[in-house]
């Protein structure tokens, strides 16, 4: 028998297939691949979501 | 003194606070617990009372005895990317991992022990509930029949996961659903269950709460809307002020959690009550800045890089 809560499963947003950052372990922190942090252009974190309220329902607890 | 950063290098949101902690030269060391053993590193040593650790990764190396606090934010599982992993490598390495770390004198945000309390919803009820807040009639069951009777009671009601979806390929989403009242409600037997009141919002509240600080956003709901996190309907997140009872109550449940932040989620009705749905002790805030430019890092960054007061 299937959970109750399972009756209502929807297919969770898939992240972006590519991610335009990568981690410099110099800094500690995601680049760009001009150099520029991440967290410095916007648009970016935002198209690729990985700051939103659902972004780590994935692998953590917590939104 | 170091702030040591427990999370996984693709953790954007965490760069938000390496990068206030850079620009005011405190010292920071980023590592995953994912990493270890291997690319990360952990050593510690107890002899005659004297107790010495360190952990490296990338080349950083660091003392225990130096860190004046730890930002577990959103670490991998210990031993996640070794070459053979297992659940008893994970239980080892987090164990020793940990272990050390709670050996020191580091303020935590948020302590693990906290955390795991402050992750079970029935907890988060309760002590919403003895903190102030409004709280909507909620049943946890797995007996149909209550689930059944609970719905005749209250007739408009939502299902909500307990602890979040399963790991599952593809990933799935479980929103909280309205439900019938007449629905067939046998599966509650197959798995606990969360049914609670539903209350028809005018808007969704966010209050990230970060030491004493609080920062509440407001954003509009749509007509039906019930859960604030899926689908897009123009509205935005904005500032706004936090009512001086919701303030008390907030940190009623922080202390009463031991917690250092905590992203609270709340239904705001047409009265104008906040309703509490629940806390998140390690709650996303990323979004509500770059929507809001309330100042949440800095927030963060700041709490983390105060003296120990030990």
């Amino acid at each position: 028998m299937k959970p109750f809560a399972l009756n209502h499963a929807v297919p969770a947003d898939q992240s972006p297939a590519v991610i335009p950052y990568s981690y410099n372990a110099a800094l500690q922190l995601n680049v760009l691949p001009d150099g520029r942090p991440a967290i410095s252009d916007r648009g970016v974190l935002l198209e690729c979501g990985t700051t939103t309220s659902t972004a780590g329902s994935k692998t953590h607890f917590d939104d | 003194m170091t702030v040591l950063i427990l999370t996984s290098q693709e953790d954007v949101t965490a760069d938000l606070v390496v990068a206030e902690l850079r620009e005011r030269n405190v010292p920071l060391l980023r590592f995953d617990p994912a990493d270890l053993p291997g690319q990360a590193g952990i050593s510690t040593e107890f002899e005659r009372g004297d107790f010495t650790g360190y952990l490296s990764t990338d080349g950083r190396l660091v003392s225990v005895n130096s860190l004046r606090s730890v930002w577990v934010r959103r670490p991998g599982q210990p031993a996640a990317h070794a070459p053979e992993p297992s659940e008893w490598l994970t239980a080892e390495c987090g164990q020793a991992l940990y272990g050390m770390l709670y050996s020191t004198e580091a303020r935590w945000m948020n302590h693990p022990g906290a955390a795991l309390l402050a992750r079970s919803k029935p907890w988060q009820l309760r002590t919403a509930h003895r903190s102030g807040f409004a709280v909507p009639p909620t049943l946890i069951t797995t007996y149909p029949r209550a689930a059944k009777e609970f719905a005749s009671q209250f007739k408009d009601i939502v299902v909500k996961t307990v602890s979040g979806p399963p790991p599952v390929n593809p990933p799935i989403a479980l929103p909280t659903t309205r439900i019938d009242p007449e629905t067939d409600f046998s599966g509650v037997a197959a798995g606990a269950t969360l049914l609670q009141r539903y209350i028809p919002k005018t808007a969704d509240i966010r209050l990230t709460c970060v030491g004493g600080r609080l920062f509440a956003a407001r954003k509009t709901a749509a007509s039906g809307q019930v859960d604030g996190r899926y689908g897009f309907y123009g509205h935005l997140w904005g500032a706004v002020d936090v009512p001086d009872r919701i303030a008390r109550a907030v940190r009623e449940y922080m202390t009463l959690g031991g917690l250092a932040y905590g992203a609270f989620d709340f239904a705001e009705d047409e009265d104008g009550t906040w309703w509490f749905l629940e806390c998140n002790q390690g709650g996303q805030f990323g979004f509500i800045e770059l929507e809001t430019g309330q100042p949440i890092a800095a927030a963060i960054a700041t709490w983390l890089a105060a003296p120990r007061t030990a």
